[in-house]
């Protein structure tokens, strides 16, 4: 399965760069960039829905195993984000000029990257299990509305010219070889996001199991309080004569 | 609004006016704010586009200096085990919350004031800008006070406030800047219908944040 789906990966690779050029982009060969970069900000998007949507489920039942779901949705959500901007900043750069246009979508999808980051940092801050999911999961929820105006309304507003066109799919503009190589395209990277995704839970699980297991016999946890200084310290034992 | 709300917002009111630190802090922020801008223009004729975006920006600062305080306070002097077992998480947050949104219309007269006053700048539609500060301040108090409550037992809250902040209240700056720029226009160069719709969509903004704050305090306050 893994061949074959490796197999798919290069023949989209290579198909990518067969497919006949658009001529409206300024340099055509170099805008197949785009084929790459148009997945990316839809599964960002769709991973921030199932985030938002295991934190629900976790401030609903207290489960923390949705916390482990939440967390793995929320990691490769910002994988794709990071994905997005680095082919926006190369295809603006190519296609406008200049690596930073300013364009309102650039700057909307920068906003939510660091939304994203500050759910990490939110993470990082808080030692205990329990706490760090409920709070992590809270933040994930009140995140969604402004995340939602970002990716959907703020684009669209009367007033914001952007260079991004908004109707490429619904009116059809994107078509022939050009749209079955962008499905193909974003119909691999779903399923590697899904791979991710599955292997990323099953990690987290499998460590809820351990720490289980270890705070039953007594054992060490290897989730310390990040802001404890205490120090161990070795000890001499005199010997008994 | 019942009897514990009401218990918890007399609590606030009473502690700030014990010690004074939360208003004497806000309103020197506000004044340094204002003399700061007015010495970085001081030989510019500042456009409403410019008014707007360092109005919208003092606002957001103050926000997160002030509004955080009160979650963080319970945590710091040990009195928030107390108010747990006392009120329900709706209430802690509906107290703390009217308390938060009244403190911080009371930092956005005072900075609209200095603000006008040092720059010079005029205002010409002030039913906009009243419309555009009171939805400002109900999205910024609603995310703001959530946020203090997610960060008030983290290890480096004070910083970590800022970061979690922001993000969120950066596309409502964006709004209220479309908004104020309008309030500021006097020769029309700006579509009112966009300034109107930005403003609304303000206060809906602030509206549905202190809406779903309280469910989302819960889950917070109690575990």
């Amino acid at each position: 399965m893994r061949y074959l789906f490796a197999l798919g990966v290069a023949a989209a690779t290579i198909w990518s760069f067969l497919v006949p050029d658009v001529v409206e982009f300024q340099q055509p060969g170099l805008a197949r960039i785009f084929l790459w970069h148009f997945p990316c900000p839809m599964l960002a998007t769709v991973f921030i829905w199932l985030g938002g949507w295991f934190s629900y489920r976790l401030v609903k039942t207290g489960d923390i195993r949705f916390d482990v779901r939440a967390a793995a949705s929320m990691e490769i959500g910002y994988l794709f984000c990071i994905l997005t901007m680095a082919t926006g900043i190369l295809f603006s750069y190519v296609q406008w000029g200049a690596w930073w246009q300013n364009d309102p979508r650039q700057t909307s999808f920068l906003m939510v990257l660091l939304i994203y980051a500050a759910y990490f940092a939110l993470r990082g801050a808080l030692p205990d299990e329990q706490r760090r999911a409920s709070n992590s999961a809270v933040y994930a929820l009140a995140a969604l509305l402004p995340v939602m105006f970002l990716i959907f309304v703020f684009p669209r507003l009367p007033q914001v010219q952007s260079f991004h066109p908004t109707d490429s799919i619904m009116q059809g503009k994107i078509k022939g070889q050009y749209a079955w190589a962008v499905m193909s395209i974003l119909t691999l990277i779903s399923i590697l996001s899904a791979w991710l995704y599955r292997l990323r839970v099953r990690a987290g699980l499998l460590e809820l199991i351990t720490e289980d297991r270890n705070d039953e016999f007594g054992l060490e946890s290897d989730r310390r309080d990040p802001a404890d200084t205490r120090v161990v310290r070795p000890v001499r034992i005199p010997r008994e004569s | 609004m019942n009897r514990r709300i009401k218990a918890v917002l007399r609590k606030e009111f009473r502690s700030e006016m014990r010690t004074k630190n939360g208003l004497a802090t806000t309103t020197l922020f506000g004044v340094f704010t204002v003399i700061t801008i007015s010495m970085a223009t001081f030989d510019l004729k500042i456009s409403p586009q410019l008014a707007s975006g360092l109005l919208s920006v003092s606002l957001l600062f103050a926000a997160i200096v002030a509004l955080p305080r009160t979650m963080i306070v319970e945590e710091e002097q040990g009195t928030g085990d107390l108010l747990r077992l006392v009120a329900k998480p709706e209430d802690v947050f509906w107290g703390k919350a009217l308390y938060n949104l009244f403190f911080m219309l009371v930092t956005g007269i005072i900075l609209t004031v200095l603000f006008l006053g040092f720059t010079g700048t005029p205002l010409a539609k002030p039913w906009l800008y009243g419309v555009c500060l009171l939805g400002s301040c109900c999205a910024f108090t609603g995310a703001v006070t959530l946020c203090g409550a997610l960060v008030a037992q983290a290890s480096n809250r004070t910083a970590l406030v800022g970061v979690l902040s922001v993000p969120l209240l950066l596309p409502l700056t964006f709004l209220a800047v479309s908004g104020l720029r309008v309030a500021f226009d006097m020769k029309g160069g700006f579509n009112v219908t966009n300034g109107v719709i930005a403003g609304f969509g303000l206060v809906c903004y602030g509206f549905a944040s202190l809406a779903g704050g309280p469910y989302l305090f819960s889950a917070v306050w109690k575990r």
